[in-house]
């Protein structure tokens, strides 16, 4: 029989209300509270254990909390992991999502919580993990525990999960695609849209717009004269032999080469393998992509205090976003620990 | 303009001592066939294999689709490209429903080719899975490019557009086995019913953005890279005046066989009198430069609200760069007024986490989702390979590679093969066809 843990606050434990929310995280063997229910209608898995914590404990010392309850489950063999349900209780929403987090990156199980719509906890942790919509109160505890258990027993049973919708808990960003049961063509899927758009009927969009992700624009650089600046390129320009063999289009690695005492790039000895442009002006001249020349000037000239040694590449097309993020955030290592004020940062 | 499409439905392609099609069955001669096709000097080696829905066959590198056709009432299927310029959209045109002649490397890919299975989970891929496919498999002179990523694959295409107009044309003398009638009055001629009806636009944006001129998609034979949005009859679209290009990857692809079939246009068709007013196509494009998509915007919204639009459906063929072309003709035909749905594929990843388009807007508020190109896929082996597999690892096509620390290489040594959606054959099919969506997980 395979093994789960529940996680749930302290008045779900029964030990009080507002009065007993310092109360620190335990663990113990066996069921609490709603790990009964859970336990009954649970089918692939026993619940073992149940972790308690109270809400301004987690709330005001977030980290120790969390830190302390995975010390708990570092001995204890569990294929699932459960939180609440939260309903609309907000500090038991914002531990259910924080626990469930670090659960799911520490020990790499399924982790499942549920919380009703309104509350914060869900814009905070949808994106991380599955978060099932659960009634405002606790009145709705059973159906709200048979929706995890359910979800629960097809993840431990490794059936075929449906989407977000079909599951019903909150989309988290991640899509895919599927071909449609009643096979109705895009060309149809858009008059149907259209005619409603223009009736001004209700109509459901297939790519609903996610809030964006903007990054907000630097700092300014008060004495450029003293800062030393990097160049970075998504234009794909490389050592002729492309040592980390970048892809050409969604690329996944990235490069980092000395430019030490150099005064341009020149063609022959680096070229671009980006599959996205023509390459022929930026392999006859690949300071057309990434200005080492113009570089080099300003920094005899003053103007720029130094060019950092190395110039870092990677290739834009076609490379996911999420990926782009990973390979920046692996730079921006390099970048803080040699020194690097600011970058130049060319595309294509 | 009005246009008759002549449909012959063919059951069956077979090779024999004449070309000729009788009984729903099209023989072709194949020794005349290859004759025809090296009348051009740059093809150097050439065959041709029939490939049926069902069988146990996969094609790649796939460079081209064509509907074979004949333009009865006189002139070259392609004006502009396989003969001289005239208007089309008016008059008669065979064509052989079922079928496509494919242009198929004999050993070299490029970063817009695709595959092709025509059986099994492979084949839920590609809208040309369902059709018999003539493969045109040839090797050229066109040493330039051989080894290059980018291919213009000129003489592969053009010879499998002459070999679509050599086989079509067995069909000139014979009467059509069904009729489609495609037509419209011109705008301002129409009858008060028509007019009171919410009048729609198509904006379509083909494959446009190399500089250099090649690998675009073609307009009458011009290059769409050195073209302003235009205001097009749809007929024009459907009856050769728009040849597919060379360079986007190959699941974002409008093939030729795409342009003359377009399921969008189509259906607006079937809707217009009834339920809106048709108005046209604004054949508009797909720039690199920002100034250059802001420029093609203005000139859409221009046009649409010019010409009465109340509503517009847009297309785009491709992803990436041009979603910022996408979103902002969405955006400016949003801020004039036209109410419009938009129809895209998305890049979500391998793991669907990315964000959809590389630029998104509130104003974009009705799209249709034609799927996702960065899926991965596996599929085992054929027993049959037209063309050569390893073009797929070796040649960089845009959803496959050499070598890989996790997946290893995408052409395995027991022929079967791990690849991205972004090499399915035109398998997003944001023509119209797509029975694919979107969806959260």
């Amino acid at each position: 029989m395979k093994k789960a843990i529940l996680y749930i606050n302290q008045f779900f434990a029964g030990l009080g209300g507002e009065a007993k929310a310092d109360y620190a995280p335990e663990i113990k063997n066996g069921l609490v509270g709603p790990a009964m229910e859970l336990d009954k209608i649970l089918q692939n898995a026993e619940v073992t254990h149940t972790v308690i914590c109270g809400d301004n404990f987690m709330g005001s010392n977030t980290e120790k909390a969390v830190e302390r309850i995975l010390e708990f489950l570092e001995d204890k063999e569990f294929d699932i992991f459960f939180a609440g349900p939260a309903f609309q209780a907000g500090r038991y929403g914002s531990a259910c999502g924080n626990i469930c987090k670090a659960v799911k990156e520490k020990f790499g199980v399924p982790v499942v919580t549920a919380m009703h719509e309104e509350n914060p906890g869900v814009d905070m942790f949808k994106k991380d993990i599955v978060i099932f919509k659960s009634g405002k109160s606790a009145a709705s505890m059973r159906k709200d525990l048979n929706k995890m258990a359910q979800f629960g027993d097809k993840v431990l049973a490794g059936e075929k999960l449906g989407t977000a919708e079909e599951e019903g808990y909150f989309i988290r960003g991640i899509r895919h695609q599927v071909w449609l049961e009643d096979e109705v063509p895009a060309s149809d899927r858009v008059v149907d849209m259209l005619l409603k758009k223009i009736r001004g009927e209700e109509f459901i969009s297939e790519l609903p717009i996610p809030e964006l992700d903007r990054v907000p624009i630097a700092e300014k650089i008060e004495e450029l004269s003293k800062a030393t600046i990097a160049l970075v390129t998504s234009g794909g320009i490389v050592p002729v032999e492309n040592p980390d063999r970048i892809q050409s289009a969604s690329a996944t690695r990235w490069g980092r080469y000395n430019i030490k005492g150099m005064d341009r790039l020149e063609s022959g000895v680096y070229k671009t393998i980006h599959a996205g442009y023509d390459p022929a002006a930026a392999d006859a001249d690949p300071n057309v992509c990434l200005p080492l020349d113009a570089m080099r000037a300003y920094e005899n000239e003053g103007k720029i205090g130094k060019l950092h040694d190395y110039f870092y590449t990677t290739v834009g097309t076609g490379t996911t976003q999420a990926e782009a993020a990973r390979m920046a955030n692996e730079m921006v290592e390099y970048f803080k620990n040699e020194g690097v004020d600011a970058i130049v940062l060319t595309s294509t | 303009m009005k246009l008759e499409i002549g449909n012959f439905h063919v059951k069956d392609v077979v090779f024999g001592n004449e070309t000729k099609y009788e009984n729903g069955i099209v023989t072709i001669n194949k020794q005349e066939a290859i004759d025809y096709v090296k009348e051009d000097e740059h093809i150097t080696d050439v065959d041709i294999f029939i490939a049926k829905p069902g069988e146990k066959i996969r094609i790649v590198p796939v460079k081209e689709a064509i509907e074979p056709r004949c333009r009865v009432s006189g002139g070259s299927v392609f004006p502009g490209v396989t003969g001289d310029l005239q208007q089309v959209g008016n008059g008669r045109t065979n064509a052989l429903k079922n079928t496509s002649v494919l242009a198929v490397g004999k050993h070299w890919g490029s970063f817009g080719d695709g595959l092709i299975d025509m059986s099994g989970e492979g084949a839920k891929y590609t809208y040309n899975s369902q059709l018999i496919n003539i493969c045109l498999v040839a090797d050229t002179d066109e040493e330039f490019e051989r080894y290059e990523q980018q291919k213009k694959n000129h003489a592969i295409r053009w010879a499998a557009m002459r070999l679509s107009e050599y086989i079509g044309n067995c069909t000139k003398e014979l009467k059509p086995e069904e009729i489609e009638t495609y037509e419209m009055e011109p705008i301002t001629k129409r009858s008060p019913e028509v007019n009171a009806l919410p009048s729609v636009v198509v904006v379509l944006q083909p494959q446009s953005q190399m500089e250099e001129l090649g690998y675009n998609d073609l307009n009458y034979g011009w290059d769409t890279n050195r073209m302003l949005p235009t205001f097009m009859h749809p007929n024009e679209v459907l009856d050769g005046a728009m040849i597919s290009g060379s360079f986007m990857p190959c699941s974002s692809k409008w093939s030729t066989y795409d342009f003359q079939n377009f399921p969008l246009i189509t259906r607006l068709y079937k809707e217009h009198g009834k339920t809106i007013n048709f108005l046209g196509v604004i054949m508009s494009n797909l720039n690199v430069a920002l100034e250059q998509k802001e420029r093609a915007a203005l000139f859409v919204a221009q046009m649409a609200k010019s010409l009465g639009a109340d509503s517009a459906v847009l297309a785009e063929e491709g992803y990436g760069n041009p979603d910022a072309d996408f979103i902002a003709c969405f955006v400016a035909l949003e801020d004039a007024g036209v109410k419009t749905i938009g129809c895209t594929n998305e890049c979500t990843g391998r793991d669907g986490n990315s964000q959809p388009l590389v630029t998104l807007d509130k104003k974009a508020d009705a799209i249709v989702s034609t799927g996702n190109v960065s899926e991965l896929i596996e599929l085992p082996p054929m027993e049959k390979v037209i063309g050569e597999l390893q073009s797929l690892a070796r040649d960089g096509l845009s959803g496959g590679w050499a070598g890989d620390e996790i997946l290893g290489p995408s052409v395995r040594e027991d022929g079967s093969i791990i690849m991205e959606n972004n090499s399915m054959f035109a398998g997003d099919q944001i023509a119209g066809w797509s029975t694919k969506t979107m969806k959260e997980f």
